[in-house]
């Protein structure tokens, strides 16, 4: 085709050049569209992220009581004794130096130490962090997959026993306490059955090596994350399920159709694709949602991460603690809602038209 | 090829590779098992750790732990509490009680194989004098030392500032050793002494995983023999039900901290032992008397009438302890009369000639002769017709033994003429507003020590509060009684049990007919063990002791012995040959498809 252009008049040049700049026009708008586009979302993330930081020392001075009780609940202690653990934990600051140390300490990284632990927060995160990742992160994977999947066969075959048996069962589940159902998996798998341990990430006598302790926290994990997995699912599969069935109706699909696919062709190649696009802001929140996403079932398996720790700490209060942890948690939703909206940009050309 | 062909193919290699590496699976950890034959004896925690600083630690477990790594020179007995020797083989006091001198074992060694000797105690207290935090995190027995010193290697004298016989026998300072902490740049920090720790008790911190085990390996070396098993786990279980579970499973020796309910699931199941034994534990009313400072100011909004030592009488009179006891405990407790528990035999007052009986018409009768009559509404007001006695009450929402018990008292106080508002608060804001003097009755509660001093004084002048904001926490409820401080100082001096009780008694005589807390119930410690894998553990004390919670030394750890086979704890084998098998499934699925897709890219073409 090219081949010919030359043999032409001066045409051809004066719509390469009527059209290139157009082209560099439609570029630079794009771009700075973009720009626009991401300056927008990243301030607001960022504001966000700064009322996070502000009102996470003040919601949790709402929780009443004096961390000192805690310390001393066990054996009664005299005033002074009381005065010399307050000014260890700086508790005998002004509350506008204590919260200035905080958004200073914040900020520059220094989380500052937990009252119950009295170490370093940034070493307890650290070292649950693993643990949280491993739990929610697989009953995450889990239930997205196990969603989707059900969700577009649901969706494919409305009102088919297929789809009223697994919409119920999803529904029983995700209704159903956490507390409630680790409990009950508890007592059936671990206590009658005797399959799984009751609770933990690992047994005390698991051999150091590699291989013995991943395989234990492999067999540990699976209540855990069976649990986890049956309360979330739901979620994405009526989030899929009713996705495909905005799409159902559409012309294309009766193209498809008539072009002589076959039946799970046009789901698979032609459907689903379709309905994930509103999807993608649930998997991102659902990444979001990794950090702080198993609380419950932590604590109903004394699972070491970082759900048992938040509820420890409020327990206490651990301020410091839970000060450190909302603001992580918050702050990984905010981030993964930002990522789904950038990401929004290059997958969903509706965005970068309305600029 | 045909497909069905194909598969059956790799099904019969995959379960040939799965049997195959079933069979390695089993024979590795198995072999592994063989070398380290650990008795481990397995006890369910849920508490957190401080610090692992024996000058600085608070918590129960972590007292638990320092008892176990290191030794103190006196420690309170397996029997009945009284001191027995510990590091210390014999003790004098001078005539005037400001010295002491201890005799030192020469026959205790540290767990790395050091000898310890005098100069190590010698530094241990010095600690507690010349430590600036040390000495402060420890004030109330620091501030009375003058000197302490090791003139030889089996010798330790102890100077004091003014005698407390009581104190020098009873605090618990664990004696570290000086070649090790000398070393470190701050014996105050939290972080101080690193694991593993280096102590000469029967065992010793080894290992810590947050939220998962603290691990304590015996001390083999032990002076007074080595303990029986090799090592103490302290296992994590957030849940009491989920330690219970574990407990019928096996996979976990001792869980404490139990409800009626569980005892009774537990009680007579194969290879499980409760043991319901009598507690340190009391469950309390604190009535608002009147909240002072020290210079007399008085603050907080307590109703008038429970000032007035008749109304407080009438409100004891008129509950029924041991219908308490039966009803909201199951009967697992014992009512109580003053602060110091019915364990502590030698300190507890039986109330004698002024126990004060249920009589809702002796309660009545108090109140009508002290003028407060009873208004239409059948509740009573002020001699002279003032504020009906409209009282608050206050309870742990997260208790659900504390509503019961308010339920029944507010039953009874109702029928003496007073009007009760009940209200479940959470425990921070109980206590803030306890403090602060705001609130007519509260649920308090305490464990109790073998030193009644403690407990006695947190109802002394001394420790009242400077200011009314609710921040000094030393006083359990504002009493203030000349003679009561008297008799407190006098206890704290006298070197002879028998005359010291006899003041202990007297002081509990004191708040018993004042009435400023009306002491309900002390609580049975309610525990259970795998007797199939752990016997000979010396409770403390020795008649319907307890197992978990003991004081002064770890008696039962000390003395458990492994019975039975061991448990084959770890990994089960059919984990490992699932995993294995699972492996294979996935390789040769992985090699099917690869298979099939060649395939049916051979018939597209």
């Amino acid at each position: 085709m090219t081949d010919g252009m030359p043999s032409g008049t001066t045409e051809p040049a004066d719509g390469a050049s009527t059209e290139a700049p157009s082209a560099g026009r439609s570029e630079r708008r794009g771009s700075s569209g973009f720009g626009r586009y991401l300056l927008k979302h990243v301030g607001g993330a960022a504001v966000s992220l700064l009322l996070v930081l502000f009102s996470s020392f003040f919601i949790f001075r709402l929780i009443a009581g004096d961390p000192i009780d805690q310390l001393t609940k066990e054996r009664p202690v005299t005033p002074e004794q009381r005065e010399a653990m307050r000014a260890e934990l700086g508790l005998d600051k002004p509350l506008w130096a204590q919260f200035v140390d905080y958004i200073t300490g914040t900020l520059s990284g220094d989380l500052g130490s937990s009252f119950q632990f009295r170490r370093p927060i940034f070493d307890l995160i650290v070292e649950r962090l693993p643990a949280t990742l491993l739990l929610s992160g697989t009953g995450m994977v889990l239930a997205v997959l196990l969603g989707f999947w059900i969700g577009t066969r649901s969706g494919w075959r409305q009102g088919s026993r297929f789809d009223k048996g697994h919409v119920a069962t999803g529904l029983l589940l995700y209704s159903a306490p956490t507390f409630w159902l680790g409990m009950i998996v508890i007592l059936v798998f671990a206590r009658y059955l005797g399959l799984f341990p009751v609770n933990g990430m690992r047994s005390p006598d698991t051999p150091p090596e590699f291989w013995p302790q991943a395989v234990d926290i492999g067999y540990h994990l699976v209540l855990p994350v069976l649990t986890y997995t049956a309360v979330v699912y739901a979620g994405y599969l009526m989030i899929m399920r009713s996705s495909l069935l905005d799409e159902i109706g559409s012309d294309y699909l009766t193209t498809a159709r008539a072009k002589g696919l076959r039946d799970d062709e046009v789901r698979t190649k032609h459907a689903v694709p379709n309905a994930l696009l509103p999807t993608v802001t649930l998997v991102f929140l659902a990444l979001g949602g990794v950090v702080n996403g198993s609380i419950v079932t932590e604590t109903v398996f004394s699972w070491p991460g970082l759900g048992s720790l938040f509820v420890q700490s409020i327990f206490y209060p651990d301020r410091p603690v839970l000060q450190a942890l909302f603001v992580l948690f918050s702050s990984s939703t905010i981030l993964a809602v930002l990522g789904a909206e950038i990401l929004y940009w290059f997958i969903d050309p509706r965005i970068r038209r309305s600029g | 090829m045909n497909p069905h062909a194909l598969i059956r193919r790799c099904l019969s290699g995959a379960a040939a590779l799965a049997l195959s590496a079933g069979a390695l699976a089993v024979a590795a950890p198995g072999a592994a098992a063989q070398e380290d034959e650990t008795d481990s004896l397995l006890i369910a925690t849920s508490q957190e750790v401080d610090t692992f600083n024996p000058f600085k630690s608070r918590y129960t477990l972590t007292y638990n732990t320092n008892m176990m790594s290191y030794d103190t020179l006196v420690r309170a007995g397996a029997d009945d509490y009284q001191p027995v020797p510990g590091l210390a083989t014999d003790w004098t006091e001078s005539a005037d009680g400001l010295e002491w001198t201890f005799t030192i074992r020469d026959d205790a060694t540290w767990s790395d194989g050091e000898p310890l000797t005098a100069q190590d105690v010698a530094y241990t207290y010095n600690l507690l004098i010349e430590n600036p935090a040390i000495h402060d995190w420890n004030i109330d027995f620091s501030a009375n030392l003058v000197s302490a010193e090791a003139p030889d290697d089996t010798t330790f004298v102890l100077t004091l500032l003014a005698p407390a016989p009581a104190e020098v026998l009873n605090r618990a300072v664990f004696v570290v050793p000086e070649h090790i902490w000398s070393a470190y740049p701050d014996p105050s920090a939290d972080d101080a002494n690193q694991l593993p720790l280096v102590g000469s008790g029967p065992f010793q911190v080894t290992e810590y995983k947050p939220d998962e085990l603290i691990r304590l390996d015996a001390n083999e070396d032990y002076w007074a023999g080595a303990p029986g098993f090799d090592e103490v786990v302290f296992d994590y279980y957030a849940e009491t039900d989920a330690a219970v579970a574990a407990l019928e499973a096996g996979e976990v020796d001792i869980v404490n901290g139990l409800n009626p309910a569980q005892m009774d699931a537990l009680k007579g199941q194969d290879g499980i032992t409760v043991n319901n034994a009598q507690g340190r534990r009391y469950v309390s009313l604190t009535i608002n008397h009147g909240t002072v400072t020290q210079d007399g100011t008085e603050f907080g909004d307590g109703h008038p009438a429970l000032k007035d030592p008749v109304v407080r009488t009438a409100m004891h009179t008129a509950i029924d302890k041991q219908a308490l006891v039966d009803t909201v405990l199951d009967g697992n407790g014992t009512p109580a009369t003053s602060l110091i528990p019915a364990i502590f035999e030698q300190w507890h007052w039986d109330g004698g000639d002024d126990l004060v009986e249920f009589d809702l018409d002796e309660a009545n009768r108090l109140l009508d002769e002290a003028g407060y009559a009873r208004g239409e509404d059948g509740v009573r007001t002020m001699p002279g017709g003032g504020d009906r006695l409209s009282f608050r009450f206050y309870y742990h929402a997260d208790e659900t033994n504390y509503a019961t018990i308010v339920d029944f008292v507010t039953e009874w106080w109702t029928q003496i003429g007073l009007e009760i508002k009940p209200e479940p608060i959470e425990q921070g804001t109980l206590n803030d507003l306890a403090y602060l003097g705001e609130f007519d009755i509260a649920f308090s509660g305490w464990g109790v020590g073998p030193n009644p001093t403690e407990q006695l004084g947190m109802h002394t002048c001394a420790v009242l509060p400077t200011l009314t904001d609710g921040t000094e926490r030393a006083s359990e409820n504002s009493y203030c009684n000349p003679e009561f401080d008297a008799l407190h100082e006098q206890q704290k001096l006298e070197s002879d049990p028998d005359a010291r009780a006899e003041i202990v008694k007297e002081q509990q005589r004191m708040l018993y007919t004042d009435a400023p807390v009306i002491w309900l119930y002390y609580q049975n410690v309610m525990e259970a063990y795998r007797s199939d894998h752990v016997t000979g553990m010396l409770t403390q004390p020795a008649e319907n002791g307890m197992i978990t919670g003991q004081e002064g030394f770890t008696w039962s750890y000390w003395s458990a012995q492994p019975a039975g086979a061991s448990e084959d704890g770890g990994t089960p084998a059919w984990v490992w040959i699932t995993v294995a098998a699972a492996v294979v499934l996935v390789a040769a699925a992985g090699v099917f498809f690869v298979l099939r897709r060649r395939k049916t890219a051979d018939e597209r073409e």
